[in-house]
């Protein structure tokens, strides 16, 4: 067995079929992210709504949803489902798996953010006239995103990697199909190092990406952030 | 008087001789392991690693207990060589590398031999297996050749040579104008099958001893049977105690227990003795 083989190592950086892997990886993100944040903001709001039916209902549901493995999910809808008549294909139950679990811990991140906003400022918004639904829109999520978007960056940053349970329902993600290369010549080391390049890749993407967005929305207090006694 | 004292003399010394006889038996059985420390992962013990995913080959029953045909041959070659057997479940797909980074001794799983592993391991072939298709049961897709796999979805254990065959049989269907097979792969046998109950696959690979008690059980039905057929190994790394067990096989081919295993299971007991089938120097 040789201690590493960098022939071996370049051979699978540029292997296509690991390139799809990762790009399969990537579109689990980028559609569980989408799908967790309609959910995850559905949820939030339901949960600050004067409803108490609404808030007991999300509730129960970040209760379980928390509460529980996104592994343990995932196989009780591939396979468990079934039993009871519900069947969802592969991707289907991967990205229901992922973004209803996503979509709980997003809930309670775009919770935190509202609940950052200063009370004064739906106060006054209210008093300018403008209803909960325009105060919401207009004045309280706009100030929420900045301090949101950290909590959440983190959270992406973790679903990037976290897609690689779903190999356990036979997902060919990137870390399924560097399992299946293995057993072609058995380069173990150097084939999850290229594993892991990609997933570095990959999340280095997501940091610029998060800076920028960061950069944006914190564009009214840079000056604050940066003089002083200047 | 005298005679109850005799009588006492008597019974003590036969006790004595008993004892001693029954000494004797117990050293005899606490013999020297016959492999050497060294080349051994665990001193004294013979490390093997299995997945438990294949009644009635290697499976677990309800209270956890590890059973089947392959640890009564693994417990058979550990006591032979006075070794303690201790079992690591695993992954089919770990154990591989496993086996080269020096977690275990033997792959004790029913891994086919082929000539791209026994470049990499001492190989020793012992039963001859072959691959099988499980389909629900009643067989409803009427599964019967394997032309019929085409455009279906096929679960398999990952990094197998059940997997590697799969695709060359996709390939060849492929290269004959038929739809690909869809093939779905699974961390072990067990969740192949799982999924294969649920409905999400439409046919399970496994190998024929499987299927057939899968069959058996009436769980599932084994539509084909018999295919590529190959002879599966124990694996090792290290030259010595791969010599060492190639001579307990052949003792047991002598001594007749190993047709008697092979028999009890419905397989096809090796004619020849059993030799290392591994990398040459």
């Amino acid at each position: 067995m040789k201690a590493w083989d960098w022939n071996g190592f370049f051979e699978y950086l540029i292997n296509p079929y690991l390139l799809q892997g990762a790009l399969v990886t990537l579109g689990l993100t980028i559609a569980a992210v989408a799908g967790g944040l309609v959910v995850g903001g559905l949820l939030s709001l339901m949960r600050l709504s004067s409803f108490k039916s609404l808030v007991l209902i999300s509730k129960a549901y970040l209760w379980v949803f928390r509460g529980t493995p996104l592994l343990v999910q995932l196989i009780i809808i591939y396979t468990g489902l079934p039993q009871l008549g519900i069947k969802f294909s592969v991707m289907e139950s991967a990205l229901l798996g992922l973004i209803l679990n996503e979509a709980a811990y997003m809930s309670e991140i775009i919770r935190g953010g509202i609940l950052g906003v200063s009370p004064g400022q739906s106060s006054a918004a209210r008093a300018l006239g403008l209803n909960s639904f325009q105060t919401m829109l207009h004045v309280v999520l706009p100030q929420a995103i900045r301090i949101i978007i950290p909590a959440l960056g983190n959270s992406i940053n973790g679903l990037l990697k976290t897609t690689s349970v779903t190999s356990v329902i036979s997902m060919e993600e990137l870390l399924r199909k560097t399992q299946i290369l293995i057993q072609e010549k058995f380069m173990v080391l150097e084939l999850f190092a290229v594993a892991a390049l990609y997933y570095l890749l990959l999340t280095s993407l997501w940091d610029i990406v998060q800076r920028r967005i960061e950069a944006r929305y914190g564009k009214a207090y840079k000056s604050i952030s940066i003089s002083e006694g200047h | 008087m005298k005679k109850s004292f005799t009588g006492f003399n008597m019974c003590s010394t036969l006790a004595l001789l008993g004892l001693l006889a029954v000494s004797n038996t117990a050293s005899a059985q606490a013999c020297a392991p016959k492999v050497a420390a060294t080349e051994l992962v665990k001193p004294g013990t013979l490390v093997m690693s299995t997945n438990p995913t294949l009644p009635p080959m290697q499976f677990v029953d309800s209270a956890g207990v590890l059973k089947g045909m392959r640890i009564t041959l693994g417990d058979e070659i550990a006591k032979r060589l006075c070794l303690k057997s201790e079992y690591i479940k695993i992954e089919f797909s770990a154990m591989v590398p496993g086996l080269q980074a020096g977690r275990w001794d033997v792959i004790n799983t029913g891994i086919f031999w082929t000539e791209e592993r026994a470049k990499l391991m001492q190989m020793i072939q012992y039963e001859a297996q072959a691959m099988s298709i499980s389909v629900s049961k009643g067989n409803p897709l009427k599964i019967s050749k394997p032309e019929d796999l085409a455009g279906r979805t096929v679960g398999v254990e990952l990094g197998g040579f059940e997997e590697r065959k799969l695709k060359e049989l996709d390939e060849s269907l492929k290269a004959k104008g038929l739809k690909p097979i869809n093939i779905r792969t699974f961390d072990n046998f067990a969740t192949a099958y799982q999924a294969l109950r649920a409905g999400q696959t439409e046919a399970s690979v496994s190998i024929d001893s499987t299927a057939a008690e899968y069959a058996k059980r009436g769980e599932f039905d084994r539509a084909i049977s018999g295919m590529f057929a190959t002879p599966v190994a124990l694996a090792m790394k290290s030259p010595a105690l791969a010599k060492a067990i190639e001579g307990v096989f052949n003792e047991m081919q002598k001594d007749g227990s190993y047709a008697k295993l092979m028999s009890e299971y419905g397989l096809l007991a090796n004619k020849d003795p059993i030799k290392i089938n591994g990398p040459t120097k």
